[in-house]
């Protein structure tokens, strides 16, 4: 069968009439070659007519290069699982997603020029990402100028839903006051009364501090000293050779390099077992417990995502989450790490993207005003597009609440100690959307 | 007027006329991008005032570029209405009262421990500005509106990306033309002097020290007048510009633009911010590989970078 095709009337008249001259070769091959070039360039009118829809453009800014670039890039996976996944089941309103990846270096200063690219030149529709808060919190008023919705993927700064919020921003994961309100009644009322307070001596450290003073103060503890270290410390010892005095618990505010060298150096100097060592939940992420070993023994933290397949955690879609998490995040790093709070938060960002965009059939960016109230108050139940469990996209300042997760490390691994339901994270809404 | 001179005025015209034409012409991302190198290229500018008329290489312009952006910030949000002309004094104030102190200490030294000086001084103001919260905003930075063009009793007017631009190029304009006179004065020739050779200057003479700070306080305004125009046109400050990375990538300008010749840092910004813009399309994460591959082969075969490679090539 194969073969008889050389017999028909129209191979014989090409290739053996005597017909088939170089100039009438190269014609034939001219000719394919620019119908496959024009089909390449078609216009997306005449694509869109013959039913290839147009895509929806999402920007994804990360920083992939400089100080932040292993956490932006994780990050990433979060966000490319999710646009794969909604592409694979036939995308959007019938338009599928296409990425725009901007690689910010981890300054402020590109990452307003990279914004403003996608913004303007590639015309995005969404956007997506940013990890550094002080490059969110640079790049909000370009996302205010161009009214463009901005969904936060990590940025854990407070006052983005606070005093620096904006209309077109969402945080859909939790931040400081909520995670304070959450873990205080576990640190005071199963851990002891008083606390010292060791923690990273910058914007986040500071704020985080304060959110955790508040609240152990209200509920009868104390909080009996305070040590800042500055951000890339290399040896704490210093300030932690200081730290001693009549206290219960030993709480640290602490993530990625710092978090290692807190725990490591406060576990030489004898901190962590003469005192309880408890945290925010950075400090014990499952990249760092290699590394730890036996120093975060009995480190108590608390996290809106804990690695582990326990109750309630067992779900089928945390399950699938957790599997394709952890295949994506090997194709990075062969070591295979397990996924992490980013990896999570960007997955269900793009997720509630996707769905305000589906509830509010949002076209493109002069819908933008639909998507907002679409996202705006948005309630969002358990499911393979929330494996970490139901949350609440708050109105009054666009700060999402969901469950936490309070866990201790046992044999190098996370053991679930209590989950606090997102009812109970819930602080009052400190915003004033900008009527500009 | 002679036959070089006449040349040069009206190469500069005629740049100058492409600059003010360009944001009528130019996309909104170009517009804005085309600015934003007029600032680097001041910064790079004032820096050019020590590394290529005094032979100081300073890694401490951050903290007057810095500086400068705070001042601003300072002015804009404890004024009420945010008012142009105070966001710039106080920048230059800042910036200057900054330049004041690292001249002070660090002219006395030179070479290397000069250029290790400055770079102490700039990340002692880096930390200052990232732990004090309260004042600087810390790792977030300060965000504020953008005042308005107002010459009282004259015009008042928000600015548009199309007059922010004319703006910058009348303030980068003017700050070239001053420099250039500056560079050319009999203060300007000592510096050149100090440069050739500090101690036969010093033997005629000069009190060289005292030409260094007035050097090091003229270079840090500039950068500080450079600090405030960022500041105007991006709306906010951060620590991360006071980071001495920034000043490393200022003395990168100058090496691919050409030391000493005032105009070199401005076209070595505006080459390093396309090579990176135009990589980056291409290459995501990995651009700056290219990037540091064409810097890498410029050092070799164009030491005297861009503007200096063009001249000899001109005189040939």
């Amino acid at each position: 069968m194969a073969e008889r095709w050389q017999g028909e009337p129209w191979a014989k008249d090409i290739w053996c009439s005597g017909k088939t001259t170089r100039r009438r070769f190269l014609g034939l091959s001219a000719a394919t070659a620019g119908a496959l070039g024009a089909t390449m360039l078609v216009p997306a009118p005449w694509r869109e007519a013959f039913g290839q829809a147009k895509p929806y453009k999402i920007g994804i800014m990360q920083p992939l290069t400089g100080v932040a670039a292993a956490g932006g890039k994780t990050a990433l996976v979060g966000s490319m699982m999710a646009v794969d996944r909604i592409n694979k089941a036939g995308g959007v309103n019938g338009r599928p997603l296409e990425a725009v990846i901007a690689d910010y270096e981890s300054k402020p200063d590109v990452g307003r020029r990279k914004v403003e690219k996608l913004l303007v030149e590639d015309k995005v529709d969404v956007a997506e990402g940013g990890y550094l808060s002080n490059v969110c919190l640079a790049c909000m008023p370009v996302f205010d100028e161009h009214r463009t919705v901005f969904m936060v993927g990590v940025c854990l700064d407070t006052t983005i839903t606070t005093t620096k919020c904006s209309r077109y921003v969402f945080r859909p994961f939790d931040y400081a006051p909520a995670q304070a309100v959450a873990f205080a009644h576990y640190l005071v009322n199963k851990m002891g009364k008083k606390w010292h307070i060791a923690y990273l001596d910058y914007a986040w450290g500071q704020s985080t501090r304060d959110a955790y003073v508040e609240q152990i103060k209200k509920l009868g503890g104390e909080v009996v000293g305070g040590t800042g270290i500055p951000l890339g410390t290399a040896d704490m010892t210093p300030f932690l050779s200081k730290v001693s005095g009549n206290f219960d618990g030993f709480f640290g505010i602490f993530f990625g390099a710092n978090a290692v060298v807190l725990a490591t150096q406060a576990y030489d100097l004898g901190l962590t077992r003469k005192y309880k060592f408890a945290g925010d939940g950075a400090i014990a992420e499952s990249t760092h417990l290699p590394a730890l070993g036996h120093k975060i023994e009995g480190f108590v933290g608390i996290n809106r995502y804990v690695p582990v397949l326990d109750p309630p955690l067992n779900t089928p879609h945390h399950r699938k989450f957790f599997d394709e998490a952890v295949a994506a995040l090997k194709k990075i790093d062969p070591s295979g790490p397990l996924p992490d709070r980013y990896v999570q938060s960007n997955f269900e960002a793009m997720n509630f993207l996707k769905l305000g965009m589906q509830r509010s059939g949002f076209r493109g960016r002069d819908d933008t005003m639909k998507l907002i109230e679409a996202l705006e108050g948005m309630d969002v139940k358990e499911s393979d597009d929330f494996p970490q469990g139901d949350k609440t996209l708050r109105k009054e300042d666009h700060q999402a609440f969901l469950r936490e997760f309070i866990f201790e490390i046992k044999d190098n691994k996370h053991r679930l100690v209590e989950v606090i339901p997102k009812e109970k994270t819930v602080v009052p809404p400190a915003c004033t959307f900008s009527k500009a | 007027m002679t036959r070089s001179a006449a040349g040069y005025w009206i190469g500069f015209a005629v740049v100058l006329a492409l600059l003010v034409v360009a944001p009528l012409v130019l996309p909104e991302f170009w517009r804005r991008f085309v600015t934003e190198i007029l600032i680097w290229g001041l910064l790079a500018m004032s820096l050019d005032l020590l590394i290529g008329y005094t032979g100081m290489v300073s890694f401490g312009h951050s903290a007057f570029f810095g500086l400068g952006m705070y001042g601003a910030a300072a002015a804009l949000l404890t004024v009420r209405p945010p008012n142009l002309w105070l966001a710039i004094l106080y920048g230059l104030v800042g910036a200057g009262a900054v330049a004041v102190f690292v001249a002070y200490f660090s002219t006395r030294l030179r070479d290397i421990y000069f250029a290790i000086t400055t770079l102490v001084f700039s990340q002692i103001f880096y930390v200052i500005i990232f732990t004090w919260t309260e004042v600087t905003g810390g790792e977030n930075g300060l965000g504020f509106s953008q005042p308005a063009f107002a010459i009282p009793g004259v015009v008042s007017a928000r600015f548009t990306p199309v007059t922010l631009h004319w703006f910058v190029l009348a303030v980068v304009t003017v700050s070239y033309l001053g420099l250039r006179r500056i560079t050319q004065s009999p203060f300007g020739m000592v510096l050149q002097s100090i440069r050739e050779n500090e101690p036969r200057t010093r033997a005629i003479g000069y009190h060289v020290e005292r030409y260094k700070i007035v050097a090091v306080m003229l270079s840090g305004l500039f950068a500080g007048l450079a600090g405030v125009l960022y500041a105007l046109q991006n709306k906010f400050a951060a620590p991360d510009f006071v980071f001495f990375l920034v000043s490393g990538e200022v003395v990168v300008f100058n090496v691919m633009g050409g030391m000493g010749t005032l105009v070199g840092p401005v076209a070595g910004a505006a080459f390093f911010f396309l090579l990176r813009e135009l990589f980056s399309r291409f290459f995501t994460e990995y651009y700056l590989i290219p990037v540091g591959i064409i810097f890498t082969l410029m050092v070799i075969f164009v030491p005297q970078g861009l503007l200096g490679f063009l001249r000899r090539r001109l005189n040939q």
